[in-house]
């Protein structure tokens, strides 16, 4: 098993860490972004820096949940590092003349679903699912996400600030790995019986409706930007890959379930397609109020590197 | 300040000034805060007389004259947190702040003459114990000798206090302030101010500082369990009443100390009060928060008693002001300007506060000390320390430790705790000036069996229930706290058995 140890990941990030204030937000650069790629870059980046958000309070919620020590504080700083992932982005977004004074980008609907998912019952779900899910997030939309942005991004900055997003998330997804195989340890019937008491319980089923659309609503802005889904299937593919490659891994129920569920969303032509599409569509039409705030940790969001 | 009484039948304080020459003295005794003042006294009063406190500042108090941060309180109410042979009936608050917990250790010090048994400037550096003659030498920094029978190390588990080991302390240009060694001369006027640590301290410096800053931001890394803090003023007839009636504040006192007792039960060991505590806590979080994510910040994971209960009925409310911010990200490290946390924004301040406790020494000496045959306490404790019912080590005969391995109270009065050290050493001291003992040392074999017993008592505890807190080592484990209620700490130490010793006698004294 690929085993790594813990408290040299935790050193490790320690030792990592970079702040905005390391940046120089205004180097020469900016000027490289068309005025045909600017809006969908918009529209782009705005979707990015919130599923950084969904990771950060998805690790949060793990740090709650953490088995050990080290794990929790690892958790405690993957969550610091998909929010300062979502500062920096916000930052590039601030520096291409994307965002006006204190203006926040606004999260698609599904997006903001998940937002309100996570929100309301993540510190409720076992690791077992959360340490399953957010890889998938992880590598498959943010993963297909940033590849897209440094094929088509110019800006030399832009590469500057994702060589330091995705050394981090290589640690993101090494720890996100380790703990999936570590979660297949352990007596099978006992794995399925937990498992069964998860997905029956209505606060997943209520996740599974926010997730399940939040894939697909991804796929398409992606195409719409020009992006072959293709794209975002062959890094659903490395998820069974790599998740799958030991045999704690595969024995983890929770693997199996969602690799099941990412060979359905590549098949274009499969029925499952059917009720989801017509899911993203349907949420089109909820009205924002009916969500009611955003939670407060938002506002913590800043493109700001000092304060 | 009256403090009226003295302990029945016991001989009035006879001042005497410590003799200068370089004559053994009976006790000599590190520290002049609680614990120094409190054993000199009372051996005092048992007519040991011989007595030299070496003290490493220029006044008398401690911790109490060392912790003077605004808002520094005791979370013990008064009328608990005072010797029950010195009982103060004017207290002025339910729990009174340092100043006047430090004011009633100088009347301490003043009413029985003890100043002058203190040399202050003091710092002792080295505690050497000689088989030959049977006497401790203690050597100051400044290279000066004294001698005794016996030693009384008081100087406290919380009496070093030193900044973190934050990357770039050292580069932050702003003013660094340690919540132990507070500049009194730092104007706070219209600054940005941050404070990094929640504990005991941290919850009592921000109501104060969030009244005095333009911008106070808190960095947290570990929520503690709050508990609501019933301070209020002692109204005038009670003081009245206490001076008068002395018997109504020993009652005072006597009903503090069972509720205090019955606490233990949860705060202690994990019972079904453990949880009601948690109830308790978590209604006054509810009550006091209104945001979901900030009571989700606050909230502890680990269970209650595990590390120290804070008491504060304004910490929440004082982070909730508009110029308050709660910091819960990662420090990643100081800088030039301020603080670089893990979401990585820099965080830029004027001043820095680090209420961040102090260095407890679990498994190591503040000085060395040598004892028997050469032996280096630092190295015997190396792997935890261990001692004889907190208070002698086998190995270093003669030699006394207030607030030992194992005496730390989670629940009670550590002056509850402290008199009943006292009260040992003064009945050890007795005897050894009264039957001309030239060493005491305590037999290895019962050290051992009562540490034995002591953490398989732990082991059943909250505090070793898997947090990290500074009751254990890095290895878990735990030298600090007394596994049970006061009373039965109290019990342990009633019993003095010269059995569980090995006495030598001066030559020529009859056996």
């Amino acid at each position: 098993m690929a085993t790594i140890d813990l408290d040299n990941m935790l050193a490790k990030i320690k030792a990592s860490q970079w702040a905005l204030a390391d940046i120089d937000w205004e180097a020469p650069g900016a000027e490289m972004i068309s005025e045909a790629q600017w809006p969908k870059l918009k529209a782009f980046m705005s979707d990015l820096m919130w599923i950084e958000h969904v990771g950060a309070r998805g690790f949060a919620a793990m740090a709650k949940k953490a088995p050990t020590d080290t794990l929790r504080e690892i958790y405690t700083y993957f969550h610091a590092e998909e929010q300062r992932h979502a500062n920096a982005e916000m930052a590039l977004m601030r520096r291409w003349g994307m965002l006006e004074g204190e203006e926040l980008p606004e999260p698609n609907i599904n997006l903001r679903l998940t937002i309100e998912w996570l929100d309301r019952y993540s510190d409720d779900m076992p690791l077992e699912v959360l340490g399953s899910v957010i890889p998938m997030l992880e590598i498959a939309l943010d993963g297909a996400l940033l590849k897209f942005l440094l094929d088509e991004v110019n800006d030399p900055l832009c590469h500057q600030v994702f060589e330091k997003i995705n050394a981090d998330e290589a640690r993101h997804l090494g720890v996100d790995f380790h703990v999936m195989e570590m979660l297949g340890r352990g007596r099978l019937h006992q794995l399925a019986v937990k498992t069964i008491g998860t997905v029956v319980s209505p606060k997943l089923i209520m996740g599974v409706l926010a997730y399940a659309p939040l894939l697909n609503r991804m796929r398409d802005n992606i195409v719409e930007m020009g992006l072959k889904e293709e794209r975002l299937y062959e890094a659903m593919d490395k998820y069974q890959r790599i998740g799958g490659r030991t045999k704690e891994g595969r024995r983890n129920p929770w693997f199996q379930i969602i690799s099941q569920h990412g060979r359905m969303v590549v098949d274009r032509s499969h029925i499952y397609h059917k009720p989801v599409d017509a899911l993203v569509k349907l949420s089109n039409y909820i009205p924002r109020r009916a969500l009611g705030p955003v939670p407060s940790w938002v506002k913590e969001l800043t493109w700001r590197p000092t304060a | 300040m009256t403090i009226p009484t003295m302990k029945s039948g016991a001989r009035k304080a006879t001042p005497r000034q410590a003799p200068a020459t370089n004559k053994p003295h009976d006790v000599l005794i590190v520290g002049a805060g609680f614990a120094g003042l409190g054993a000199a006294l009372r051996l005092q009063q048992e007519g040991v007389g011989d007595l030299v406190i070496l003290e490493r500042a220029d006044d008398v108090g401690g911790t109490w004259r060392d912790n003077s941060y605004p808002g520094a309180a005791c979370d013990i109410p008064s009328n608990l947190y005072s010797f029950s042979f010195a009982p103060n009936p004017d207290w002025s608050r339910s729990f009174a702040g340092s100043r006047e917990i430090l004011d009633y250790v100088h009347h301490l010090a003043d009413h029985y003459n003890l100043r002058q048994l203190v040399r202050f400037g003091r710092d002792v550096s080295h505690l050497r114990y000689d088989d030959k003659t049977g006497l401790w030498t203690a050597v100051t920094q400044t290279g000066e000798t004294f001698q005794a029978r016996s030693v009384v190390m008081a100087q406290g588990p919380l009496s070093n206090a030193s900044f973190p080991d934050i990357p770039g302390l050292d580069e932050f240009k702003g003013h660094k302030i340690h919540s132990a060694r507070w500049d009194h001369d730092y104007d706070f006027n219209r600054k940005r101010v941050a404070v990094i640590g929640t504990g005991a301290s941290g919850v009592q410096i921000v109501p104060e500082l969030v009244k005095k800053v333009d911008k106070l931001t808190v960095f947290q890394r570990t929520p503690g369990w709050v508990m609501p803090r019933p301070d209020f003023a002692t109204p005038q007839w009670n003081k009245l009443l206490f001076r008068r009636v002395p018997k109504a504040q020993e009652s005072v006192r006597r009903a503090l100390y069972l509720a205090h007792e019955s606490m233990a039960l949860g705060i202690i060991w994990n019972s079904p009060l453990t949880g009601l505590l948690e109830r308790v806590s978590e209604a006054h979080l509810n009550h006091q928060v209104k945001d979901a994510w900030m009571r989700r910040q606050l909230k502890p994971d680990f269970r209650i008693g595990c590390k120290r209960v804070l008491m504060s009925s304004d910490y929440y409310p004082a982070l909730q002001r508009d110029n308050c911010r709660l910091i819960t990200w990662p420090i990643a490290r100081l800088c030039e300007n301020g603080i670089r946390t893990a979401e990585g924004i820099e965080h830029q301040f004027d001043c820095i506060v680090f209420a961040t406790g102090f260095d407890v020494s679990n498994n190591g000496t503040p000085f060395k000390v040598t004892g028997s045959k050469g032996r280096d306490l630092d190295t015997d404790w190396k792997r935890g320390a261990q001692a004889y019912k907190s208070i002698n080590v086998a190995g270093y005969p003669n030699l006394f430790i207030t607030f030992g391995p194992n005496s730390g109270p989670g629940h009670n009065s550590a002056l509850v705790y402290m008199e009943s050290q006292i009260e040992y050493l003064v009945k050890a001291v007795k005897m050894m000036t009264s039957e001309g003992i030239k060493s005491l040392d305590v037999r290895k074999d019962v050290q051992r069996r009562h540490n034995h017993d002591i953490q398989k008592r732990l082991a059943k505890t909250n505090w070793n229930s898997g947090c990290k807190s500074w009751y254990l080592t890095e290895d878990g484990f735990n030298a600090t706290m007394f596994p049970g209620f006061a009373s039965q700490y109290a019990r342990q130490m009633e019993g003095f058995d010269p059995g569980d010793y090995r006495v030598v006698r001066v030559a020529g004294r009859p056996q």
